[in-house]
């Protein structure tokens, strides 16, 4: 009985980190999409976000499965709620991967000004995002917490290119569709920053049982 | 072990301790009867001499009987006169008794029988008196048993002290028997000194043992080579179980994922190393059972990866992950798809140009007069096809490296002097001056393909010259190299394209209207000839000043 439970906590592990792969690969190639405007790239980001959608059933109903039958508790209990809290975030950033996806498929964005730190952000981001799965992938704590902290910097960023931007817009106004484009691929990426590091949190809850500082749960 | 022998032990202490007691009580029940029959016999002798002397035999028998025994008294024609328990006249003639009878034909009686008055096992004793009435003493058998029954609490104690004696040494004597087993050195079988019983057993553990080691040793030995070889390798090698597990993975793979340390990854899942979806979905199809080849792209490298499933009795067992760096093998690819694709159009457009004139006249569209101009452009347009198809084959012969021709001592000074005289006609014509300095350098190497190289380069220097330049060839010669360098006044190389002036076909000036005679292969070959020599290119131009090319040879030479 308890190895099936092993067996399917293990299969829950990795759909997991096969979930947190997608999202990687949809966020990578989403700012690569940016980058280099190569709209087949952004397609694909939007086909890899149905797929994202599709592991997000299938572990949300492995997780109900493993408590309804198995009656988890402790550590379990708590790899389980976390896996369940998780894939509300991952979810959220294919779609918002897939969302910039959608911007840049608008065509606005054919030349990214090289003022503005969108490649920058797209980087930080990225590094959050695969960051919180390798912490969740090593359980490594330290560097769950190294990107809740990282997450200043993107925030950080996102400020700064919001300036740019406007100053973009206080020199020509026929570039205000495209400025919005972008800022809107910007604030996409402060939200990934921000999914990114509620996984991190959920890491950090699966291994010490606190999660965001509070009480032990 | 230890529990049988001791449960053993216990059995044995039990039986014995029944069976004596059993043996015991049988041997006393024996004695007690034999106390008993002669007590009565000696009390029935004296009652009957007490009687003798007695007047009145019924009022003597009545003091003297006790509960302990019955009395009877029988007259000789069998009439019970007197009985301690049972009233006389109650009872039957005694005469058939076989006691009395036995006592009234030979003076005393004795039998062992149910009484039917008492209705129990009893034992009687007859005696004849002198009066020839008969005396009868009887005594019922459970005072036997009764005596027997007081002896039980003492030997229950006996048994009881017994069997915790038994108990305490059987514990200790299983101790002892087991304490050598458990103690053996089974390490170093034949360093014990225990029971001869086990010998063969130890002598079959030491063989064991050794054959273990060996085969451990063995072991051992080709796990290290196999290591040796894996971590040698510059191939990325991983071994997988069925549930994609890492089984063995080298420190090429790791490095190639962007990994830590190798200890981290053994028997953990593959995803813990690396998350790439090309290589999750290869891993999958090999542990389905297929083969799968993928190219994987990591950063700005490719990878080939290979990955088969390893079956083992029918079913797969795992999967071998093979991932091969082929960044260069497609550069080289791309460099020579593209080396095709310029071949072909470089080859086309004089053909072509040919092709127009050549139709041109066919069709007799050209008036008389003008045909020795078209004949002039054709001469020059098959000429260039035959200078380009030239330069090809000389360079795909240093491609293969294959030249025959044996290396010498060359006088690159001399060579120089050589090859500036052939170019003079168009120096002149371009009012360059070309100038030939320095010492004699010499190298060892094929005078023929040196010959050339210099032609490209005086060749160049000339052509991308501006009008009255100059171009100065020098030749330099120290201990550790010879150098060779090339210098002119002329348009220069702007930085961007520095880099590439050495590949096949790469033009400055892209558009091929203003076709300088050139094939777009000098430089090229310029680089293979001081590659097959070993001798390294320095490039330096300024975009309207000049250029300067300084090929140094490693000295000194033979």
């Amino acid at each position: 009985m308890r190895r099936k439970f092993d067996e399917q906590l293990e299969l829950l592990n990795q759909e997991l980190i096969e979930m947190g792969a997608l999202c990687e690969t949809a966020i990578a190639n989403a700012a690569k999409a940016l980058i280099n405007h190569d709209n087949s790239l952004a397609q694909e980001v939007i086909r890899i976000d149905a797929e994202i959608d599709q592991k997000e059933k299938d572990i949300e109903s492995l997780c109900f499965k493993l408590l309804l039958h198995q009656h988890p508790v402790a550590r379990d209990l708590r790899q389980i709620s976390s896996a369940l809290k998780m894939i509300t975030d991952m979810e959220r950033i294919g779609d918002q991967a897939a969302d910039i996806s959608e911007i840049i498929l608008l065509g606005n964005l054919h030349s990214v000004d090289n003022a503005v730190h969108i490649d920058e952000m797209a980087r930080a981001t990225i590094k959050m995002v695969t960051d919180s799965i390798d912490a969740y992938v090593r359980r490594d704590l330290d560097l769950a917490r190294a990107v809740i902290d990282y997450d200043d910097v993107v925030d950080d960023l996102f400020n700064q290119v919001k300036k740019e931007i406007i100053d973009i817009i206080g020199k020509d106004k026929q570039n205000g569709e495209y400025a919005v484009d972008l800022l809107l691929v910007a604030k996409y990426f402060e939200r990934i920053g921000d999914h990114a590091t509620n996984i991190a949190e959920w890491v950090e809850y699966s291994i010490t049982g606190i999660h965001k500082g509070g009480e032990r749960i | 072990m230890k529990r049988r022998i001791f449960l053993s032990m216990c059995l044995l202490a039990i039986l014995t301790v029944l069976l004596s007691s059993m043996l015991t009580f049988v041997v006393m029940y024996r004695q007690i009867f034999d106390i008993m029959q002669r007590e009565i016999e000696k009390e029935a002798s004296y009652i009957a001499a007490s009687l003798e002397t007695t007047e009145d035999p019924r009022l003597f028998l009545h003091s003297v009987s006790t509960k302990a025994h019955r009395i009877t008294l029988i007259a000789d024609d069998g009439t019970v006169l007197f009985d301690s328990i049972e009233k006389a006249e109650n009872m039957e003639n005694h005469k058939g008794r076989p006691e009395v009878s036995a006592a009234l034909k030979s003076g005393i009686g004795k039998s062992v029988r149910l009484s039917r008055t008492l209705g129990k096992q009893t034992f009687y004793c007859a005696v004849l008196l002198k009066n020839g009435m008969v005396l009868r003493v009887a005594n019922v058998m459970d005072s036997v048993y009764s005596a027997i029954l007081s002896f039980v609490p003492y030997i229950l104690c006996i048994i009881a002290v017994t069997f915790a004696l038994a108990l305490l040494i059987a514990n200790r004597e299983t101790k002892k028997i087991v304490e050598p087993i458990n103690a053996l050195n089974l390490q170093n079988p034949m360093s014990n000194d225990v029971y001869d019983e086990l010998s063969p057993l130890l002598i079959r553990i030491a063989q064991q043992n050794k054959q273990i080691e060996n085969q451990m040793h063995t072991l051992k030995e080709k796990h290290e080579e196999f290591n040796a070889i894996t971590e040698n390798m510059s191939e990325g090698l991983i071994l997988l179980n069925e549930k994609a597990d890492i089984l063995s993975v080298n420190k090429s793979a790791i490095r190639i994922f962007g990994g830590h340390d190798s200890s981290n990854y053994l028997h953990r899942n593959i995803l813990t190393l690396s998350r790439n979806l090309t290589l999750r979905a290869a891993v999958k199809k090999a542990l389905e059972g297929d083969h799968c080849e993928e190219i994987l792209e990591m950063g700005d490298r490719h990878y080939q990866l290979t990955t088969n499933p390893v079956w083992v009795n029918g079913r797969v067992k795992g999967a071998v992950v093979l991932i091969l760096d082929i960044t260069e093998k497609r550069a080289a690819e791309q460099i020579r798809r593209e080396f095709s694709a310029n071949v072909s159009h470089e080859l086309k457009t004089p053909l072509t140009s040919i092709l127009g004139y050549a139709e041109i006249i066919k069709n007799g569209m050209v008036k008389i007069e003008d045909i020795p101009g078209f004949a002039e452009r054709i001469y020059n347009e098959a000429n260039h096809l035959i200078a380009l198809i030239d330069d090809i084959i000389r360079l795909s012969r240093l491609d293969e490296d294959n030249i025959d021709i044996p290396r010498k001592r060359v006088n690159l000074l001399e060579l120089s002097k050589r090859v500036c005289a052939r170019l003079e006609p168009q120096a002149r014509e371009k009012n360059v001056i070309v100038s030939v300095s320095g010492q004699n350098g010499f190298v060892f190497g094929v005078e023929e393909i040196l010959e050339q190289m210099i032609y490209n380069l005086c060749d160049n220097a000339i052509k991308y010259n501006k009008e009255n330049g100059r171009v100065d060839v020098n030749i330099s010669q120290s201990a550790k190299e010879v150098v060779l360098t090339v210098s002119d006044t002329g348009i220069g190389i702007p930085k961007e394209h520095q880099n590439r002036v050495f590949e096949r076909f790469y033009r400055v000036d892209k558009s091929r209207s203003n076709r300088t005679s050139g094939t777009g292969l000098g430089l090229s070959i310029v680089k293979h000839v001081a590659m097959h020599h070993n001798a390294r290119i320095e490039l330096e131009s300024q975009p309207g000043h000049g250029t300067t090319i300084r090929i140094i040879f490693p000295g000194p030479h033979r």
